[in-house]
């Protein structure tokens, strides 16, 4: 395991062109195609795509599809192995755990999502134009901050962040947003000032476009393929981390149910009621697994070296 | 060469001097006296005894004066005194540090020692059904969280085998066997994202190698395939896997956040979750900085070998 895979930014950047050339920004085929190619060429991928909307299924629907309130305890019924009534059994305070694994799922995506959302954006901006200016003092400053972030073990950060704010699902957030951000900022630099030596935007240049039109207009377009590929890595990677921060009791609150927290309130009896942890750890195992899985799978796809 | 390793000392050094900033002005601006929390228990405190304490602990002076004292200090290796156990940091790190290496070690160990044969493996089997097995493992294996991996081992083993660990911890030189028993899960666990990780590096940075001309040519002149792959094919291979390993050892080194509170092991893993909840600041900064530093120079070493086995990169 690993909180952040640090060469998920090199693997993503090598999605695109490893052979030094831009794919020239010919008309793509119809979206549908594209989709029904990727099931065609990377079946480990589309068993990944459908393993994550299964996942995403149950995480929105978990309300309906969970037998037992995730909250309510039972005191007579307490860490009852798996049953016909309990499929995983029950922990502790007789909470039934499949109710809870389902709403774990719910955590553990909704953190990893607006983690994403915050630490990309974030992380996307500031490597855009850390790449567009490469080489200025912007750039180096940029690129200073990001080597001190990433220069911390992502635990070590995330524990000293998380435990001095305090545990909230918003703080967690914040936290995890710190290791997002240089990722995508590393793989968005990189590629931009690659970029930025294109013909096509030395013409954009020469007809006068503003800097902000060139970075939106010809920039972040061509910068999607890789940014979905580090995407799907960074987020299989912030799940485990979210869940290793409510594990070591600094992520999520109790009571809302979270797998990492179920994980160190299973591991107290490990030996007479393993599944209060095994399920948790199993779904966490698998989701992030979809996510790698997917992230390989489109990596593949885009390398332009596999077409051959 | 000498003038490279200058430059990246140079640029570890600063890098360094940053992460301490940002430590020192988190923790500062971060609401939650700490001299207030160590006199919460007692009731009818005074403010002169709470602005006493303050002065003991140097919180009472300017923070620049504070930052300026303690980068002077750190420079000869004084991190300050804990605010909990009044000892000096330098002290207690030193004394936590021989566990965590040598988890972290055994752990870098294992996943090179099952982690290249695997790669290798994989790449001469290119898209064989062992290969596709192999890598789909290997996916598996950076996926599974190693602090579930750890709870796994301990529960089957215990429950199938009737193997369960030592209760006490004992350092490598008062016991030998006990300590390894303590160390092994830990380290299993902990190797395993990084075993799959350079298994997968090797086999696409092999499979590159042998794609390319001078293996052909070596293949021409008839030399064995075992020479190739292990020779030719393996030394220019490896180059990434070096670079790999020591991004790992991040990894890793946080890793053993997580093991060492699950299985007690008396590290600086410990020392520094047990501190952040203390909020003893002066321990936290301390052990953030160390962790920083070890990670910069693993992968200052890393470079610099990098940068003897292969001329290539001297001047980039």
């Amino acid at each position: 395991m690993s909180i952040v895979q640090q060469s998920d930014a090199d693997q993503a950047r090598d999605a695109v062109s490893t052979d030094g050339s831009t794919p020239p920004p010919v008309a793509r085929p119809p979206r549908r195609r594209a989709l029904l190619r990727f099931a065609k060429q990377q079946p480990f991928g589309l068993a990944a795509l459908i393993l994550i909307t299964c996942f995403v299924v149950m995480a929105a629907l978990c309300p309906w599809l969970a037998p037992y309130d995730p909250l309510e305890q039972h005191r007579g019924s307490i860490m009852l192995p798996p049953s016909p009534e309990h499929l995983m059994g029950t922990d502790d305070l007789g909470r039934d755990v499949l109710s809870r694994t389902l709403y774990g799922a719910r955590t553990s995506l909704l953190v990893a999502v607006f983690t994403m959302m915050l630490g990309g954006v974030v992380g996307i901006l500031l490597g855009t134009v850390s790449g567009y200016f490469g080489g200025s003092w912007v750039d180096t400053i940029i690129q200073r901050v990001m080597d001190t972030l990433m220069a911390i073990p992502s635990i070590v950060l995330l524990l000293f962040v998380a435990a001095l704010l305090g545990p909230s699902i918003r703080n967690t957030v914040i936290a995890l947003s710190l290791l997002v951000v240089p990722q995508f900022n590393r793989v968005t630099r990189g590629e931009m000032l690659r970029i930025r030596e294109e013909t096509f935007v030395e013409a954009a240049r020469a007809i006068g476009c503003s800097p902000w039109r060139i970075l939106t207009r010809y920039g972040l377009p061509n910068l999607l393929a890789p940014l979905f590929v580090l995407g799907s890595l960074v987020f299989a990677g912030m799940m485990i981390a979210e869940s290793a921060l409510s594990f070591l009791g600094i992520g999520t609150p109790p009571p809302t149910p979270s797998w990492g927290r179920m994980l160190s309130e299973g591991s107290a009896s490990l030996e007479i009621a393993p599944w209060i942890a095994f399920y948790p750890g199993l779904a966490l195992s698998v989701s992030v697994l979809a996510f790698n899985l997917l992230g390989d799978a489109m990596r593949d796809f885009l390398d332009p070296k596999q077409h051959r | 060469m000498i003038g490279y390793a200058i430059r990246r000392t140079l640029y570890g050094l600063l890098v360094l001097f940053l992460i301490t900033t940002f430590v020192f002005v988190v923790l500062r601006l971060i609401p939650g006296d700490v001299v207030r929390l160590q006199l919460a228990d007692a009731p009818g405190v005074t403010q002169a005894q709470v602005d006493a304490l303050a002065a003991e602990l140097g919180l009472d002076q300017p923070v620049f004066t504070q930052f300026w004292s303690f980068i002077s200090g750190a420079v000869t290796g004084d991190l300050g005194t804990s605010f909990e156990t009044r000892l000096p940091v330098t002290e207690m790190i030193v004394e936590r540090l021989p566990a965590t290496l040598e988890l972290g070690l055994l752990a870098i160990m294992f996943s090179v020692v099952l982690g290249v044969p695997l790669g290798i493996i994989s790449a001469i089997r290119h898209n064989s059904f062992l290969d596709q097995s192999l890598r789909l493992v290997s996916v598996a294996g950076i996926s599974v969280p190693n602090f579930w991996l750890a709870l796994l081992l301990i529960t089957y083993l215990s429950i199938w085998f009737g193997w369960s660990q030592p209760l006490v911890y004992a350092a490598p030189w008062e016991n030998l066997g006990t300590n390894l028993a303590i160390m092994a899960i830990p380290a299993l666990a902990l190797g395993t994202s990084a075993m799959a990780a350079v298994s997968r590096m090797l086999r696409s940075s092999m499979l590159e190698v042998t794609q390319s001309n001078f293996v052909r040519t070596v293949r021409s002149r008839g030399a064995p395939e075992r020479l190739v792959i292990l020779k030719h094919a393996g030394r220019n291979s490896i180059l990434p896997v070096f670079t790999l390993l020591g991004l790992q050892f991040g990894n890793i080194l946080g890793g053993t956040v997580i093991l060492e509170s699950i299985f007690s092991i008396p590290g600086m893993g410990s020392l520094i979750f047990t501190s952040v909840q203390m909020r003893d600041y002066p321990v936290v900064l301390g052990c953030v900085i160390f962790y920083g530093a070890v990670f910069i120079f693993v992968n200052l070493l890393v470079d610099l070998v990098y940068a003897v086995i292969d001329p290539r990169i001297r001047y980039s």
